[in-house]
């Protein structure tokens, strides 16, 4: 029997037995259509779950904007089961890959760390970092590597919370980990390092594979993290994107003015004659070679081929301006649009959908509340997920601040 | 072009009523562009586009002060074009596409009856958004093994207008992710937001120097397909500037403090954020620690006992 949604409620822990509630008939939930899959029922109840996310976000909630994040995957032995096909290990590798470009395309100022379990033991496998090829690249070796023994969540904490007190306090220290077991193998008392984590500021949330555990749940509802349990792939894949929008920012994160570099991109020039140099990002590699063009640094002028970096040598942070632009959106959050069926829709209002102009079939049309225009569901789906502005809004001039 | 490929091109005109209508009245000569040469011009590059494959697809959109209009492919087709198209000998597919976007242009323009104030800027990020949203219903069209390329050709003739900048920078978010290019033919004064757009999404930018060879430069710049771009000698790329503009005096800075909070970019350090209003925490001096000074008065100095 799955559960369907894993709530962080407290009142749950006073409430009865579950066997001593009432009848929940989970059956009837599920639907079978004319061919007898289940297919349309799930994508419902994943489509569902998605409005009522945009819709529990919380407005006006200082968001962690630069984030340190350690991504902890479970390499034990129930990782190589095969209820997820080709094997469990295999397609959490595989949706990782998505969910870390997602990861630097919605938050490009900030860092990702890879961290793997197993045989009771935890090994960082990549570092904190803000380049996603070279995290993309280790993850691809993993795929051939065997999982065995069991996990140790006291040990992956442990390992993160080392490289994460040392971050500087306005950022938002987070660990993802990945379940597949039901067991963990820990040398010590694990509440000790909870209680460690939460008094470090760092807020663990879990995806579980298999079913629900007591100490993550107890894990993540002490650290302000979420915990949930897959339904299947594509339930998967959507609870690791949902990682990719920035939490809210916890009571202790301080605020402060980061001091960072915008270089433009220049021609190194001597009057007519072109002074070629060499670049920090690829010392030591096979790939160094003299270039002319790069991103300099506006402190101590060492070169960059790429943005957005770190200098090695003065610790700037170098960015770009559109890189900032791209978390702005996460500031001004677009509203569900209004549900309504498509006999109730206004008659003045055109039958034909704003956006891509095609016929509106039903049931179901979305009308944006400020601009009254009306959707189909394809256009709702991608204005929210990656336009994140209204085409009627921005046509009738209505800004994001009006009422 | 690759079986099971099929290109798209959604053009977007700027019929900006004000801008239009301003350039006619400062123009001296009667023989000078007006809206109708340009329509002119844009037909024959649509013709030209469709007449390179039977696989291209195009649309029109036309962006106006206060809406944006899709000329072409219409929801609803007019039964009085089909009648008209059977009497002449064009070839029927560009007979359909011309006629329509002369028929909605004329539509667009006349039907314009704005009762609150009159603005004077595009509503190009809004033509943008609703070009991205009818590529990605056709893109869901096509099954596997089936691929659209598209792209976006912008013709501008207004003037940026800053109020749009985070819309614009979405739109241009989305086309990258989408793999969309985004190319701009700019007919009046150069524009920094569509520099930006071309340049994040691989396309190519040029500012006409004369508008009477409009047609000219989208038929040599415009109209090859994306596959041909590398073996073409086209315009240079211009060197866009990326610096960013801090909040409170709008110039362009090399080295600036950013608010953790709301990201808004400041040129000098400050203890409050102007936008967001948070008080920064201020890094204290390293305290030194007074331990040996307290231990030579115990030792050295007169000591008063408390027992006495």
């Amino acid at each position: 029997m799955c559960r369907l949604e894993t709530k962080m409620a407290d009142e749950e822990v006073e409430k009865t037995y579950r066997w001593e509630g009432d009848y929940e008939k989970t059956w009837e939930v599920l639907q079978e259509d004319a061919a007898g899959s289940l297919q349309a029922s799930v994508d419902d109840i994943i489509h569902r779950a998605k409005r009522r996310r945009l819709q529990d976000r919380q407005l006006n909630v200082r968001l962690g904007m630069m984030r340190h994040l350690f991504v902890v995957v479970d390499m034990s032995q129930s990782m190589e089961d095969q209820d997820l096909k080709p094997t469990r290990i295999l397609v959490t590798l595989k949706l990782l890959e998505n969910f870390i470009e997602e990861y630097f395309d919605q938050n490009p100022i900030s860092q990702l760390g890879i961290i793997t379990t197993k045989n009771k033991r935890a090994e960082k496998l990549t570092d904190l970092g803000g380049n996603p090829k070279r995290h993309i690249t280790q993850l691809k070796t993993l795929a051939n590597t065997s999982c065995v023994g069991e996990p140790s969540i006291m040990n992956s904490l442990d390992l993160a919370a080392q490289t994460l007190k040392h971050m500087p306090t306005h950022t938002s220290r987070e660990v993802l980990i990945i379940m597949g077991s039901l067991t963990t193998c820990d040398p010590g008392d694990i509440n000790i390092t909870i209680k460690m984590v939460k008094d470090l500021n760092i807020r663990c949330s879990v995806i579980g594979l298999a079913a629900e555990v007591q100490v993550c749940k107890k894990l993540c509802s002490t650290t302000n993290g979420t915990y949930s349990i897959i339904l299947e792939d594509t339930h998967f894949k959507d609870l690791l994107l949902e990682h990719c929008t920035p939490p809210p920012a916890t009571v202790n994160t301080d605020s402060s003015l980061i001091k960072m570099g915008f270089p433009q991109h220049t021609v190194s020039q001597d009057h007519d004659s072109v002074k070629p140099s060499m670049c920090m990002c690829h010392q030591d590699t096979e790939a160094q070679s003299f270039t002319p063009s790069g991103y300099f640094c506006p402190q101590c002028h060492a070169k960059y081929c790429e943005l957005p970096v770190e200098c090695k040598i003065c610790g700037l942070t170098l960015v770009s301006a559109p890189h900032l632009a791209r978390s702005y959106h996460h500031f001004f959050p677009l509203e569900n649009f209004r549900e309504i069926p498509l006999e109730e829709l206004d008659s003045e209002l055109s039958r034909f959908c704003t956006g891509c102009q095609v016929q509106l079939k039903g049931p179901m049309v979305y009308c944006c509340t400020r601009c009254t225009r009306p959707f189909c569901i394809d256009c709702d789906l991608f204005i929210h997920e990656t336009l994140h502005s209204c085409p009627g809004c921005i046509n009738k001039r209505i800004g994001p601040n009006s009422s | 072009m690759a079986e099971g490929e099929e290109n798209l091109m959604v053009v977007i005109v700027d019929c900006n009523p004000v801008w239009w209508g301003r350039r006619q009245q400062q123009q001296a000569e009667p023989s000078q562009i007006v809206l109708s040469h340009c329509l002119d011009a844009i037909q024959v590059f649509v013709n030209s586009y469709l007449m390179l494959s039977h696989r291209n697809r195009v649309a029109v959109i036309a962006s106006h002060t206060s809406k944006t209009h899709f000329l072409y492919p219409k929801n609803v087709p007019d039964p009085r074009l089909d009648q008209r198209r059977g009497e002449d000998g064009r070839y029927e597919q560009f007979a359909t596409v011309d006629d329509t976007v002369v028929e909605e242009i004329k539509h667009l323009m006349t039907s314009d009856t704005t009762n609150s104030e009159l603005k004077t800027d595009t509503l190009l990020a809004g033509s943008l958004a609703v070009a991205l949203c009818y590529i990605h219903r056709l893109e869901k069209e096509y099954q596997a093994g089936q691929q659209l390329n598209s792209r976006v050709l912008v013709i501008k003739a207004a003037e940026d207008s800053p109020s749009q900048y985070m819309n614009l920078m979405n739109v241009i978010f989305t086309a990258q992710k989408q793999n969309v290019v985004i190319d701009a033919c700019i007919l009046d004064k150069e524009s920094g937001l569509l520099q930006q757009a071309s340049d994040i999404t691989g396309g190519v930018y040029l500012k006409i120097p004369q508008m009477s060879g409009l047609l000219q430069y989208l038929l040599w710049v415009f109209l090859p397909d994306l596959s041909m771009r590398e073996v073409m000698a086209l315009p240079p790329k211009v060197q866009v500037d990326y610096r960013a503009a801090c909040f409170c005096h709008r110039t362009l800075i090399d080295v600036g403090y950013v608010c953790s909070v709301c990201l808004s970019i400041f040129c000098s350090f400050s203890p409050i954020c102007s936008t967001c209003e948070t008080a920064f925490k201020l890094a204290k001096p390293p305290m030194f620690k007074s331990k040996k000074r307290k231990k030579s008065i115990q030792n050295g100095g007169p000591s008063t006992s408390l027992l006495q």
